[in-house]
């Protein structure tokens, strides 16, 4: 029912550097065979060494092979022992002597020009602690200009990429950076969408965002806000989805690149799921896409017509489908909804803006108490977006959605009752109600993934609750689910006072 | 063996049941609303029971495999209490549900002007919201009510390609095949229908636009009759395929004039079955009134 879906202008590669243990014509090989346009070619050992005294002759067979495979090519430059075999990446352009790593960047943009390579990427640096930030900032200054020039020469763009811990941390530093050069045109940004979760401000959208037409190279991957560490796609915190879906609304037309340079030992793999789950999530995208397009037409809709609200509500899903919302995470659609539910709790939302508190309550209530299960989750995901949006809604909102998410969570349904544990519930129920709920989906065999901010408010009732399930479960011989677990070891802090009942 | 039963009360039955039927090969069914044996007294109890049809039988036949679907109307035996005819005024605001395939039952029961009034006021409604009508033929007077449910059909602007007579048997099938709607069959354990008498029936009319159901409800009645009627059409000569279309494509291609099917896999169950019904449901809403 899916096909495999055609990524928009921009070519999605991988990283040479997640594929040390194979010789690079095979790397090109497989990521041409895996359906990728594009290589990252990290110089350095084991691929292409830049001081290879028969570079020329092997840049010549690189170039040809890359026509052939039809894939396009960035260079990167963040190879850890090249320049210094005892201390990684140094030296760097923010160290004292740094004619090493200039020599290097300058060979780098003589093999970009050879092989036409999109842009040469390069970092800046940790600042050495006898260093200041100005002088940091100096030297880095003078050394770009260097490059730069070298750059311009030979027709090859530059863009510096933006590491955690390094003097160019964010994209706002890689601005800083060329605005003190006086903005050339030769210098853009790299951005890494996993870096974005460590240390950007407005995170991966935001940052994409900020580099905006000066986005010359992008590097993807999962990462933990907590780790600078490149973890394969779904086991980190970044939104690949919304990545994607931000390229494509900045009509990004660079190279997109996997980097995973810990995980060599499986890299075909590892490529290949890294395939399926760009694809997933271009897939979801799009879906949030068709979300989009159907909100802003029913929003018109109902502006102009009120009493079309229940018509367009109940329809939603013959527009933007019933799949899964996060169908790389739950694709039964009970933890997190479908694409439905989710239009339709974005439609509430948009509701607020232009419906006095009174008529959304009731409008809230009459679509709840006439609509099938699915309007049902929609209503409920609808109260939830509205929480985050504000923490002190209407009083009859709060009154309406109090009782709906009480309906809700009498019901046996787990979608309905995975609904009713999000940021509405988080922020408005009472606590005995709220400890029920959690102890239902676990007693439903629902994942508490389901519950909005479990860690504030699980408390020592709930562990105790949690606690007397699990004997009862081992008494019978059955076994007790792992999220058990979770909430036993998960008691808050009893400082946290939340509107006990 | 993939099985759509076009017809079951699933409301009244067992999880062992959903179950047993899953083994069986049924992937999908439609449950139409109809009376619960006790009579009704109030529209409220109506209403919980549409919604229960689209909510949590819906989500109970998911739990087992089965795509359910429903269709919703006031039936004709309750046609006759005053106390119930005003759900017609809520029965609207179901038709444009997810999963709501058709209007039904709707039909005859004890011939009376109160079922002849809803029976053509829901005919109009399936018209207004482009959806087929399921309609039942009376246990008492068959022929008789045949007949009329033939003329009211005629009367409306309902094509009789839009609509299904069911719980036919021999004395009546003729009629509702030269009419040109589409003939559905109740299998049950002794009364309206049983599986060698479809088959010889099968043989005289021929597959199309035949449905056959269980029918199976809170009454003596056999929810794997579907089953057992694909082996007596198999053990009665009819190929694999024949027994696909009569218990598969013909309920989509019925059910799939209202654009409303929903046969995407359920997750955490193997698809296979469903093969190009995704598809087909895919280009439902294209399909929608085409056929009409």
């Amino acid at each position: 029912m899916t096909t495999t879906p055609s990524f928009p202008a921009f070519s999605i590669g991988y990283g040479t550097n997640g594929f040390t243990d194979h010789p690079l014509p095979d790397v090109l090989e497989l990521l041409h065979e895996l359906g990728y346009g594009a290589v990252a070619l990290t110089l350095g050992h084991p691929h292409l060494d830049p001081f290879d005294p028969d570079l020329e002759a092997r840049l010549k067979c690189l170039r040809s092979r890359l026509q052939d495979l039809d894939l396009r090519i960035v260079i990167e430059t963040g190879t850890r022992f090249l320049l210094n075999r005892r201390e990684k990446h140094r030296p760097t352009l923010v160290d004292e002597d740094a004619a090493t790593r200039v020599d290097f960047l300058r060979r780098a943009i003589d093999i970009a020009a050879v092989l036409n390579a999109e842009c040469v990427s390069f970092f800046s640096g940790i600042l050495p602690p006898e260093a200041s930030p100005e002088s940091g900032w100096k030297r880095l200054e003078t050394r770009v200009a260097d490059v730069l020039g070298h750059a311009a020469g030979k027709g090859v763009l530059l863009a510096v990429e933006p590491e955690p811990g390094m003097l160019v941390e964010t994209v706002a530093d890689a601005l800083e950076l060329r605005n003190r050069l006086g903005n050339p045109e030769g210098l853009g940004v790299t951005v890494d969408i996993g870096h974005c979760v460590v240390v950007e401000p407005g995170g991966v959208r935001g940052a994409l965002m900020e580099a905006g037409a000066l986005l010359a190279n992008v590097q993807l991957d999962d990462m933990r806000s907590v780790a600078h560490e490149h973890l394969p796609f779904g086991e980190g915190e970044v939104d690949v989805a919304l990545a994607l879906k931000t390229l494509a609304e900045l009509d990004y037309r660079g190279v997109a690149a996997v980097e995973l340079p810990r995980h060599s030992y499986d890299a075909p793999g590892l490529a290949t799921r890294s395939m399926a789950a760009l694809q997933a999530a271009w897939r979801e995208a799009q879906a949030g896409k068709a979300a989009e397009e159907w909100l802003q037409e029913s929003v018109a809709r109902i502006a102009a017509d009120p009493g079309a609200l229940p018509a367009v509500f109940a329809t939603a899903s013959r527009t933007v489908g019933r799949g899964p919302l996060q169908p790389a995470t739950d694709p039964t659609a009970v933890l997190h909804g479908s694409n439905s539910d989710y239009a339709r709790g974005e439609l509430i939302r948009r509701l607020r803006e232009f419906r006095p508190p009174e008529d959304l309550a009731e409008s809230l209530l009459s679509l709840y108490s006439r609509g099938d299960s699915s309007e049902r989750r929609g209503v409920l995901r609808g109260l939830g977006s509205m929480a985050v949006d504000e923490p002190d809604l209407p009083v009859p909102v709060i009154t309406a959605g109090l009782r709906l998410t009480a309906e809700a969570l009498r019901t046996n349904e787990t979608g309905l009752v995975a609904a009713a544990v999000g940021p509405f519930a988080a922020a408005f129920l009472d606590q005995h109600n709220w400890r029920h709920a959690v102890l239902k989906l676990i007693f439903m065999g629902v994942s508490i993934a389901a519950v909005t901010d479990l860690d504030e408010r699980a408390d020592d009732e709930l562990a105790r609750m949690a606690a007397d399930f699990a004997a009862e479960r081992q008494a019978a011989g059955r076994p007790v689910p792992d999220d058990v677990g979770l909430l036993l070891g998960r008691a808050a802090s009893p400082s946290i006072s939340r509107k006990e009942s | 063996m993939r099985i759509f039963d076009p017809h079951i009360h699933m409301t009244s039955r067992t999880t062992d049941d959903y179950a047993a039927m899953y083994d069986s090969g049924v992937r999908a069914l439609v449950e139409p609303a109809f009376w619960l044996g006790q009579p009704r007294t109030s529209i409220g109890s109506f209403i919980d029971y549409f919604d229960s049809l689209l909510g949590w039988e819906r989500f109970r036949a998911a739990q087992y495999g089965i795509r359910h679907h429903a269709t919703i109307a006031l039936n004709p035996k309750e046609a006759n209490d005053p106390r119930c005819v005003p759900v017609l005024d809520e029965i609207p605001r179901y038709l444009t549900k997810e999963g709501v395939v058709a209007v039904g039952e709707i039909g005859f029961d004890s011939m009376t002007p109160a079922e002849d009034e809803a029976f053509s006021r829901q005919l109009e409604l399936a018209g207004e919201f482009s959806l087929p009508a399921l309609v039942h033929t009376p246990h008492r007077e068959k022929l008789r009510g045949t007949q009329r449910t033939l003329d009211l059909v005629r009367e409306s602007k309902v094509d009789p390609s839009m609509v299904v007579v069911d719980h036919l048997n021999e004395t009546n099938v003729h009629m509702v095949k030269d009419f040109g709607a589409w003939m559905g069959f109740s299998i049950y354990p002794d009364t309206k229908m049983d599986e060698e008498r479809l088959v010889a029936i099968l043989h005289e009319y021929g597959t199309e636009k035949v449905l056959v159901n269980s029918a199976a409800d809170w009454g003596k009645s056999d929810p794997l009759k579907t089953a057992s009627t694909a082996k007596a059409m198999l053990a009665g000569g009819f190929s694999e395929d024949d027994v696909d279309r009569v218990l598969w494509q013909n309920p989509i291609a019925f059910y799939g004039q209202s654009g409303a099917l929903i046969l995407d896999p359920i997750p955490g169950f193997d698809g296979a079955e469903l093969g190009g019904a995704g598809e087909t449901f895919e280009g439902n809403s294209l399909l929608r009134g085409v056929r009409a």
